[in-house]
């Protein structure tokens, strides 16, 4: 298997987490999947780096958790966005743009 | 919120680690098995899965650590196991721990007491309001400075300022206190009206003085201290509007003062801190030649106009100068200082000079430290050396050794401030004269941040010395030594040490050496009287028939010799008389210039204090107001007047009062004798010569007796007390006291900072051997198979003795080179506490060259003597 995954770039992470979270509460490997899936496999996420984050969002007040069951009966810790978490969701997503749509137009000028 | 999160986050995880721990296990555990659960439904078998699962996610383990160590509870751990691990450390070690805590306590503790001064008197504001705006203002007139004002002047300055919202004047004296009762002497400070709102925010009861107690016929009024509230009054809280007995007539109490009301006013101006009761004056511009005797206290209108007030002053002084009435004073100007630095302009330096010996203490303690710690970071060496093979980072060891050394300097830290609040007690206890007029010395938070900066400081510095050998560690080399002594010399570190500790003390013991010789000095000067078997009381006398039947009733007390009297006592420095004198023939322009201090005498004084008369006669009971004007003056001031010729019949222009007490009036007196100088205000200074006037020319209302008796007589003062009571004529008597009191008094502050130099050099002194024996020591220690290998080879007992005190004694020698240039340069700042003794004494120098030799020398005895015992065998067998 010859997969070109990418590590996440420095500083996303956060970014992917909670606009993942926002459309609905998640465990770990829950949002590592959708990453990986909406990314069509160019984020994959390791979990070690995937916990500290989430506890560090927690810590920070935008990320609530609890331990509940799943679907098939096993328990997880569940993550949800909490009201502060969702503005920082703004805040990071207007960033992103703000900085990825100055670096698309620099590419296009180079080239 | 978050950082409410952080906390209680980070506090769960620090006290429930393991429940932390398995939340995260159960995380990754159910982040695996959804991996595995995925791979599954997506077609693999279960073996397969769980490969995949393994692939994709890594090593789970690493994963598991790096979620673990996330948070701040992490380094908090690690700080807590580093505290624990220095606590074994040092309680494995208890001579290190012990010695090094009592050494940074001292040092420590020293300075935290000194800083303690540093802070209640120099950094602390006066507890005024608006404290930071009074300023004290002083006139020159002729040759003194620091000179009082006359009414009339006041009044002139009052008219002309814009720049002092108030100028206020207080003069105390002695006075009868108010109430019934005993007669009783107090101090009553005259004030202006403006006067006591300057120095408390409001009375405790009723009113302070106010414009219409200035009036010409308003009656008068006394507010009174706390003190004699209580005393005299039961502390009557009706007592406000009542007319209350004073002297021989009464007074209306319009105030009493807060308990804590003092005033604090600079040591030379004869104010008092503690004033019983105070009257006011109206100030105006009635006698424009009148005596100076007022202390005047400026109010500016805003704090910082100190430059502005002081060029305004010199114009008004010029202006004064020139009004018409008034007798034109050469060389008059008018000065201003804030009163805060005015009050500890002489305690000042004191206490710079007793920060710096405590600096260099703690100096000589920290190089101690720093050795003890290299000493015991070398015994370590191995253990730290495993420590960076297992894996130790650098910076994860030296954060052990800060921490080892923050503990050891906190513990320190502790005993310091208990050491210090030992030591402020007692040198409060000791009521240093210096500090007398000065406000309440105690801890606070200053002072705590003083300690926990120097103690945070210091485990810096000395942590230093150990930090550096980690960073010299050579692994393989190190192992490869493991456990075995190395015959290597010590380094150069622990001699600089040395030196440097050598230096220091070396600077205190020349320090204490010139104050301990100007204390020798001062004892040893001769005051001008004999105090031995001469006793005092202050008596008020409204009188001169009463002060002689005071006089004679003394003299019929057995085992008394002679009584006599006289105004102010030599050395007694509470209350002065003084004025300017000029003989016949001094042009008008200098006839102000020149100042003597006036005493007040009946005949017998000179002979009763032991005076020496060195021409001329005494007073007789003729000297009176109806005769002949006549004085007595000091040697000083005959050969000012009269060089080189005899004073005896010349006339000498002069104030007395014949028509009363105060009633000044300028008068020619004819000089019938000439007495020796009497050491009058201090031991070590001769501030002005002497006019002395018989007792009918100048009487005043409060004298001072002086009784020469044959030898000790028991029960002097209460027979004393009789005998005036026994006469009925209500004579209030207080200060009872041997004369010898007022020069032992005199002495007291020189006496205060010599015994508080030889206690620190003592301390110095004391952690500079102990620093010397620690490092030869040690230094015979490593070097015992190198002497074993020497004696094996034949060399003897002298010649080792000789190895050991050239390695010690060198750097002491070193240490002393240093040090006599460090005192060279810094001794000429003592000059203003010498007497008697130049700051570069060939003598003092000498003598502390030897002590700090001889006393190296001895601190090398046990490390030789070790040395020279080494035993051949013995130490070869160690290797």
């Amino acid at each position: 298997m010859t997969e070109q995954n990418t590590d996440v770039i420095q500083g996303t992470l956060d970014l992917l987490i909670l606009k993942t979270l926002s459309l609905e509460p998640m465990h770990g490997f829950g949002i590592s999947r959708r990453v990986q899936q909406v990314s069509r496999g160019v984020f994959k996420v390791n979990p070690g780096s995937l916990l500290t984050a989430l506890h560090r969002l927690e810590r920070a007040g935008w990320l609530n958790s609890e331990w509940r069951n799943t679907e098939n009966a096993r328990r997880a810790r569940f993550y949800a966005l909490t009201r502060a978490g969702k503005k920082q969701l703004e805040i990071e997503e207007a960033e992103w743009n703000r900085r990825a749509s100055a670096v698309s137009r620099l590419l296009r000028q180079e080239a | 919120m978050s950082l409410w999160r952080q906390m209680t986050h980070g506090l769960r995880g620090l006290l429930d680690r393991s429940r932390r721990d398995r939340e995260i296990d159960d995380e990754l555990q159910h982040y695996f098995d959804a991996t595995v659960a995925d791979y599954r439904e997506r077609g693999l078998s279960s073996e397969d899965a769980l490969g995949a699962a393994r692939r994709e996610l890594g090593n789970l383990h690493s994963a598991r650590e790096q979620a673990r160590t996330y948070g701040w509870e992490n380094a908090a751990r690690a700080f807590l196991a580093d505290l624990h691990f220095a606590g074994r450390q040092l309680r494995r070690n208890p001579s290190f721990a012990v010695a090094a805590v009592l050494i940074l306590g001292i040092g420590i503790g020293a300075n935290t007491a000194v800083f303690t001064f540093v802070n209640s008197i120099l950094l602390r504001p006066l507890p005024y309001p608006g404290s930071d705006r009074l300023a004290i203002i002083y006139s020159e007139q002729g040759t003194s400075s620091r000179a009082p004002a006359s009414m009339f002047d006041l009044y002139q300055m009052r008219q002309r300022s814009r720049v002092f919202n108030q100028i206020a004047g207080i003069w105390v004296t002695n006075r009868v206190l108010p109430g019934k009762g005993d007669p009783e002497q107090g101090k009553v400070g005259v004030v202006t009206s403006n006067f006591l709102p300057l120095f408390a925010p409001r009375p405790l009861l009723g009113r302070f003085f106010g414009p219409e107690d200035d009036l010409e016929n308003a009656p008068s009024t006394v507010v009174l201290s706390h003190e004699v509230w209580v005393r005299k009054f039961g502390a009557d809280p009706h007592i406000i509007g009542t007319s209350v007995p004073l002297g021989r007539g009464s007074s209306i109490v319009i105030g009493v003062l807060p308990r804590d009301f003092r005033l604090i006013l600079p040591d030379d101006s004869s104010v008092p801190p503690n004033v019983d009761f105070f009257q006011s004056t109206p100030i105006g511009p009635w006698e424009p030649n009148g005596p100076a005797f007022l202390h005047l206290i400026g109010q500016l209108s805003t704090a910082g106009r100190l430059p502005a007030a002081q060029s305004e002053l010199a114009s008004i002084a010029a202006q004064i100068n020139q009004i018409g009435d008034r007798l034109k004073i050469p060389n008059y100007h008018l000065y201003a200082f804030s009163l805060q630095d005015d009050d500890v302009r002489e305690i000042r330096s004191t206490l710079y000079m007793l920060f710096g010996a405590v600096a260099f203490i703690l100096l000589i303690g920290c190089a101690n430290v720093a050795n003890l710690l290299m000493v015991r970071s070398r015994q370590r060496h191995h253990e730290t050396t495993i420590r960076a093979t297992l894996g130790a980072s650098t910076l994860r060891l030296v954060q052990q050794i800060l921490i080892e050394t923050l503990v050891t300097v906190f513990l320190g830290g502790a005993v310091a401030l208990l050491l210090g609040w030992a030591a402020i007690k007692t040198i409060a206890a000791l009521e240093p004269p210096a500090f007398a007029n000065l406000g309440q010395v105690g801890l606070d938070l200053r002072v705590l941040a003083f300690t926990f900066a120097i103690a945070l400081l210091i485990s810096v510095t000395v942590a230093l010395a150990p930090i550096s050998t980690v960073r010299r560690l050579k692994l393989a080399q190190d192992l490869k030594h493991s456990g075995r002594s190395t015959t290597r010399r010590q380094s150069w570190p622990p001699k600089v040490l040395v030196a440097v500790e050598v230096a220091l003390a070396f600077v205190l013991l020349v320090g204490t050496g010139l104050l301990v010789r100007t204390f020798v000095n001062v004892l040893r000067v001769d005051p001008g009287f004999r105090a031995e078997n001469v006793f005092t009381l202050r008596v008020g006398v409204p009188n001169n028939d009463v002060l002689h039947e005071v006089q004679r009733a003394l003299t019929a007390l057995p085992g008394v010799q002679s009584v006599s009297t006289v105004s102010h006592l030599p050395l007694d420095d509470n209350g002065n008389w003084y004025d300017s004198y000029w003989k016949d023939d001094t042009l008008l322009d200098l006839q102000n210039t020149t100042m003597a201090d006036m005493r007040s005498v009946l005949p017998g004084y000179f002979d009763t204090i032991g005076a020496q008369l060195l021409q001329g006669r005494d007073f007789t009971d003729s000297d009176d107001a109806a005769h002949q004007h006549v004085a007595v003056i000091d040697d000083i001031l005959a050969r000012h007047l009269w060089p080189g010729e005899s004073a005896l019949g010349k006339r000498i222009n002069a104030s007395d009062s014949p028509k009363g007490p105060y009633q000044f009036e300028r008068d020619w007196l004819v000089v019938v004798g000439v007495v020796r100088h009497i050491q009058c205000h201090t031991l070590m200074a001769t501030v002005r010569p002497q006019i002395y006037v018989p007792y009918p020319l100048a009487p005043r209302p409060s004298m001072s007796m002086v009784i020469r008796t044959s030898g000790a007589v028991p029960g002097l003062a209460v027979a004393v007390r009789k005998q005036i009571a026994a006469l009925n004529r209500n004579v209030p008597v207080n200060r009872l006291e041997p004369l010898s009191s007022v020069i032992e008094h005199a002495r007291a502050e020189t006496r205060f900072i010599s015994v508080l130099a030889v206690l620190l050099s003592i301390v110095a002194l004391q952690l500079a051997l102990g620093g010397i024996y620690g490092v030869l020591s040690y230094s015979v220690v490593l070097r015992t198979p190198e002497i074993g290998i020497r004696m094996a080879l034949g060399a003897r007992q002298v010649e080792v003795l000789r190895l050991i005190f050239a390695e010690g004694l060198l750097p002491v020698a070193l240490g002393i080179v240093a040090g006599a240039i460090l005192s060279a340069l810094s001794m000429p700042l003592l000059h203003h506490f010498l007497f008697g003794i130049k700051p570069g004494s060939p003598a003092v120098y000498c003598l502390c060259i030897l002590a700090t030799f001889l006393l190296s020398a001895i601190a090398m005895l046990v490390p030789a003597w070790r040395a020279v015992n080494v035993d051949p065998l013995n130490a070869l067998a160690c290797e």
